[in-house]
């Protein structure tokens, strides 16, 4: 029975493409036209969506997944059109359901209408298991008729990491409860990629697909009336563009940030960014509205840079007070963060001296750090090693970890003061950790023998070395020989 | 419990209820400890120590607030300010703090209680040790949210008795904060408004602060985030972190579909050099704080603080316990205190005692010397002669202190910007070369007037004016007779007019150099061959670098002047005589202030009666007794072993050391009595235990020694 049900919805998506509208109630017509207006570029999606939803005669299909990139409209969609159509319909985000009982007690919140007054926190319903779920839903249904009603979970992703047989049973709530009740998925990964053992009933399936540059550009040329919003607030003077104008603006943006980053709602972000610096030289009437290939020349510089900021909102408050995104060099240059960054003397010289145990091979120790070693004897082997093209550098491999006695072995073999052996030195190792210079890679039951990790990189290490009057090549084994 | 309550004729059991044992009990401990602060708060030295120390800790305070005012003032207007337009994403306010932890827990409450104030009574303070996960981390906001806030209403209006006292944990869920707050701001009910005035106002943001973001788990941070910024519409939730390191870190921590929802704001505080830099010039080297670090202790504090630990806290822990350690000294301490009249009546009332205790001060045999015979016997047997002496001295050591302060900052000022600053740029170095030695005598310290011989008159005359002002505003304030200090002032003030009267003469100075110039010019353009010309130019150079204008002259008096006045002013604290009173210079704190574990371990061990005290093993660290314990017989003749010890010899010089008398001449074939084998392992083991020895893989019935040196 289910079987035959899941093919006649299949046909119904299906079918989807060939009929546009022309059977469709008026009120529907309204909807899809209302939506598509909304979400432009969707309406493939827009369609396949309201042919699962447009009829309340016939049932609801047990499941459906949809899914696709980030901000590609997958739970505004959902909403709009489940809002439109007037179906009763419960939204969650798992985002905020750390446990399963988290998630089946708000669900049921969410379902039987209840606000949690903090005063006692009741009315509340308490749900432990999935029985208790289901014996819950068919209580409310007999309350509040929850036939035909929705669940919307959002960011599905994280139920991979929670109960096994949550989805499970969440893809077949219909049959478990006895109430048509539909579940909608979002997420933004195949579902193939649940991995699960037992026979899953297959949610049907629907992908929103990236948005294209052309389309990208058509969305975010519905924020006209924003930037010109924006345009008033930032500058005195009011610039009068006009469409075409933002038209050329985005199009320039885009051709820059199109290739690094698809997501819409960091591209807005960007964008609106971005707009005020470039009507920044009309403001200042260094150009005119018209002059767009200055204005390009101008911006192409600032795109590229802020092109580094992205995903980063950073601002950083001056003493100006005036408010503007710093330049990359602040952010990320290494040397400005190792010289920003404050360490007491000797925990600068304990960072360098875990930099090279974690660099350097435990053999070369007596070579590196003993004042009267005997020279090694270099075969044949290790001259062709080293001549070797870079790949064998260990600065260039990862870190290897070190025991606690070597990091204090090398300390006080690079420090030419006789420092005595004190507990204050021995916490700085343990602020170091705190501070993820260095990482732990024992457990933390074994007080003995602790083994860490650097987790610094060498221009970082150079830079304090620098600072020091320390000269880090001499110790490299990497270096050393050169 | 009294006594007598029990007392009965029959042998019996009698029944306390708890509430009054515990009440007796707590009111016991209490009492104990109030009677032996009383103890001590009878004695001078405590009272002064006391009043001093509250002074200087309510300076700190002041000057922490103060310092931290500029940063906290704009983060509370960020705060503020966050949900006044429509937000895309969480308010973040990154503030960069520098690594130190345990002074950062101070900012945070003092922020903690600004927000509380001014913007909204919702903040939360997570730290990573309590939100191992994320469960743990909302539960634990969402407590501090609801049940926080209740305990303050509670407090407000008892006679709302049917509310219950807190919620329970396992209601929470960010359901129920959302309800809340719902509750609290949304609700148009009247019976809200008249509960709670402020709900009136607009919708209070909720505040999160996470004072250690690098600690914590960056996983929980992300959800958190993700969850904030899905509440976005009904919760306004700002996140203050707590940076130590730098931003870049956030950026690594975070991937960035969660750095893109949030947008972060970056504050600076202060550095913490910075902040030591004040709390020194501000509350320690001031004029009328009498106790002074002398220069052996203060660079002590210093070198732990630049070397180990950047810990301002930790700097004023240390300074206080030099100050306990300083007064617990005895009565002669009290003097050292802030007011004059104070000290007036303290040495009035000094009993025999405590002159005997101010005697053996050990500046005090310096005086003695100095005076004649009978004056000598008599400052050593005269209290009431002792007294006056004493009090003389003790104003002088205050006067002393007072201008040591004055111009080491004119010395400060005069030097700390020239090229490579022998004496150092801080205030602090130079305090530390004043203190511990002569300054006037040390190399540093004419390295700095030769390169003061070369500074422009710009420069120069920008430094007088800056000294005048700082002492001048000193003398003023304090003095209206002329004394040496104003002198002093009037003395540069004076150079300072000569220089510019020589401005004004410099236009002749030229005019007469350019007719000199003028005329020794024919002589040069004569014929001469290359030698001559040069001979010629030499003798010209030195000419006229003898002849020194009229602003190298009047430098060169300037700076001799200043010279003479610091020397006589800056000459080391030693040569007072009491000096001890206001300065602490007893280095031995050291081992009370940095630890050292392996140092005392290894006395412990090598030398048992350092800290037994026993009388058996009073002598030289060398020899080893059987009188000592076993493990330090074990540890002593380890010592003496290379770097694989075999266990048998071990044992066998073990057991020779603690059974002597077994004199055979076959040593191999002794029986061992099994009870020494016994103490034998034990100490072994012991020794195993702390480190010192592990059992060697290579070789059999060897152990490898860890450590070396002593």
């Amino acid at each position: 029975m289910a079987r035959r049900f899941q093919t006649t919805v299949r046909r119904r998506v299906t079918s989807a493409y060939s009929v546009h509208g022309s059977e469709l109630s008026p009120n529907l017509k309204h909807v899809k036209l209302y939506t598509n207006e909304c979400f432009p570029c969707r309406s493939n999606e827009i369609d396949q969506l309201l042919n699962l939803f447009k009829s309340k005669e016939e049932p609801y299909p047990c499941s459906v997944y949809v899914y696709g990139g980030p901000s590609t409209g997958k739970s505004s969609i959902i909403k709009h059109v489940l809002k439109n159509l007037k179906i009763n319909y419960v939204m969650i985000n798992i985002i905020e359901c750390y446990t399963s009982k988290n998630l089946y007690e708000i669900i049921l919140n969410k379902f039987s209408g209840l606000h949690v007054y903090p005063l006692n926190g009741q009315p509340y319903t308490k749900c432990e298991n999935l029985m208790e779920f289901t014996y819950q839903l068919k209580k409310i249904s007999s309350i509040i008729n929850l036939n035909g009603s929705v669940l919307v979970i959002d960011k599905v992703d994280e139920l991979r990491d929670m109960d096994l047989n949550l989805l499970n049973a969440l893809l077949k709530l219909k049959e478990l409860t006895g109430i048509s009740l539909c579940v909608v998925f979002v997420s933004e990964i195949l579902f193939e990629k649940y991995v699960s053992r037992s026979n899953v009933c297959e949610p049907i399936k629907i992908y929103f697909p990236q948005y294209t540059k052309e389309q990208l550009l058509e969305i975010m040329k519905k924020d006209y009336n924003q930037a010109q919003h924006l345009i008033v607030n930032n500058f005195q003077k009011p610039i009068h563009f006009d469409l075409t104008f933002y038209h050329n603006y985005l199009n320039v943006f885009l051709s820059v940030f199109f290739r690094a980053c698809k997501d819409l709602a960091e591209l807005k972000h960007m964008s609106k960014v971005n707009f005020i610096k470039y009507c920044d030289p009309i403001n200042q009437n260094e150009n005119t509205i018209n002059d767009s290939v200055t204005l390009w020349r101008n911006m192409a510089p600032l795109l590229k840079s802020s092109l580094e900021t992205l995903y980063l909102r950073v601002l950083i408050k001056n003493s100006a007070k005036s408010v503007e995104i710093q330049s990359k060099e602040f952010l990320f240059s290494k040397e400005k963060l190792a010289q920003s960054l404050e360490l007491p003397y000797y925990a600068k010289f304990l960072l360098i001296a875990a930099y090279l145990a974690s660099y350097n091979p435990v053999k070369d120790d007596k070579r590196l750090f003993m004042k009267f070693h005997e020279k090694s004897k270099k075969s044949i082997k290790d001259v062709k090693l080293k001549s070797k093209v870079s790949e064998h550098y260990n600065t260039q491999l990862g870190p290897k970890m070190f025991s606690f006695d070597r990091l204090l072995a090398i300390f006080y073999a690079i420090l030419d003061k006789k420092v005595g052996f004190n507990n204050n030195l021995l916490v700085q190792v343990s602020s170091l950790v705190e501070l993820q210079f260095l990482i732990t890679i024992s457990d933390n039951c074994s007080l003995d023998g602790q083994k860490y990790k650097c987790n610094i990189n060498f221009e970082f290490v150079n830079t304090i070395s620098k600072m020091l009057g320390f000269n880090i090549r001499k110790y490299l084994s990497d270096f050393s020989h050169m | 419990m009294e006594e007598d309550q029990t007392v009965s004729v029959s042998k019996g059991v009698f029944v306390f209820k708890n509430g009054i044992k515990a009440g007796s009990k707590k009111s016991k401990s209490k009492k104990k400890v109030g009677t032996s602060l009383h103890l001590l708060s009878e004695n001078p030295w405590y009272k002064s120590y006391e009043t001093l120390w509250t002074s200087l800790e309510e300076q700190i305070d002041g000057l922490n607030s103060e310092m931290f005012s500029s940063v906290l003032g704009s983060l509370v207007d960020f705060v503020g300010e966050s949900y006044r337009f429509d937000v895309d994403e969480v308010p973040t306010a990154a503030l960069l703090t520098g690594i130190n932890m345990p002074d950062h827990k101070a900012q945070f409450t003092s922020l903690a209680k600004q927000l509380k104030d001014n913007v909204t009574e919702h903040v939360a303070c997570l730290y990573a040790q309590d939100c191992q996960n994320i469960k743990y981390l909302v539960d634990n906001l969402i407590n501090q949210f609801v049940n926080e806030d209740r305990c303050d209403s509670d407090e407000d209006d008892m006679e709302v008795v049917d509310k219950p006292q807190r919620i329970k944990k396992s209601l929470f869920s960010l359901q129920l904060l959302q309800g809340w707050y719902e509750e609290l701001y949304l609700t148009e009910t009247p019976k809200v408004e008249i509960k709670k005035e402020k709900c009136k106002n607009k919708k209070k943001v909720l505040v999160v602060i996470i004072p250690d973001f690098e600690a914590f788990n960056p996983e929980v941070l992300q959800r958190f985030i993700l969850i904030a910024y899905s509440y976005i519409n009904v919760l306004p939730i700002v996140i203050v972190l707590g940076i130590a390191t730098s931003l870049s870190t956030l950026h690594t921590s975070l991937p960035y579909h969660v750095s893109s929802k949030v947008s972060v704001q970056v504050f600076h505080s202060k550095p913490s050099t910075e902040y030591l830099n004040k709390v020194l010039e501000d509350v320690f080297f001031t004029l009328d704080c009498p106790f002074q670090l002398g220069g052996k202790v203060f660079n002590l504090f210093v070198d732990i603080f630049l070397f180990y630990d950047f810990s301002v806290s930790g700097f004023i822990q240390n300074i206080k316990y030099a100050m306990l350690e300083h007064f617990s000294y005895g009565n002669a301490m009290s003097l050292c205190s802030e007011s004059k009249k104070e000290i007036k009546q303290l040495i009035k009332k000094f009993k025999h005692e405590d002159c005997e205790n101010t005697r053996r001060l050990l500046s005090f045999r310096k005086l003695v010397e100095s005076e004649s015979y009978e004056n000598r016997i008599k400052l050593l047997t005269d209290d009431d002669y002792f007294k006056i002496v004493l009090e003389e001295e003790v104003f002088k050591l205050r006067k002393y202190i007072r201008r040591l302060h004055i111009f080491l900052k004119a010395l400060w000022i005069l030097v700390c910007d020239l090229p490579k600053a022998p004496l150092g740029k801080h205030l602090r170095e130079i305090y530390s070369v004043g203190t511990s030695q002569s300054i006037t005598k040390s190399q540093e310290y004419k390295e700095c007037f030769q390169l003061l011989n070369f500074q422009s008159k710009e420069e120069l005359c920008r430094k007088i004016e800056r000294v005048i002002m700082n002492v001048g505003s000193i003398v003023n304030v304090s003095y209206n007779k002329p004394n040496k200090l104003q002198e002093f002032v009037i003395n540069l003030k004076a150079y300072l007019n000569d220089m510019d009267v020589e401005n004004n003469e410099e236009v002749d100075v030229e005019i007469l150099t350019d007719v000199t110039n003028n005329m020794e010019e024919p002589e040069i353009s004569g014929q001469m061959d290359r030698k001559q010309l040069k001979e010629k130019l030499l003798g010209m150079s030195k000419q006229t670098s003898k002849q020194m204008n009229r602003y190298e002259q009047i430098r060169q008096s300037l700076l001799n002047y200043l010279s003479e006045t610091f020397e006589i002013y800056l000459t080391k604290p030693s040569s007072m005589y009491f000096h001890e009173i206001c300065f602490f210079n007893d280095i031995s704190i050291r081992t009370h202030i940095i630890g050292e574990h392996r140092a005392a371990i290894h006395s412990a061990l090598n030398n048992p009666h350092h800290y037994l005290q026993c009388n058996c093993c009073d002598f030289p660290e060398t020899a080893i007794r059987s009188c000592m314990p076993d493990i330090s017989i074990a540890y002593k003749l380890h010592l003496e072993c290379g770097k694989l010890i075999n266990l048998y010899d071990w044992l066998q010089a073990f057991v020779s050391i603690i059974d002597p008398y077994d004199d055979d001449e076959d040593d191999a074939k002794r029986i061992i009595h099994p009870e020494l084998q016994a103490r034998f392992t034990q100490a072994v083991q012991e020794l195993e235990f702390l480190g010192f020895i592990k059992s060697s893989k290579r070789k059999a019935d060897h152990v490898t020694r860890t450590t070396w040196g002593g």
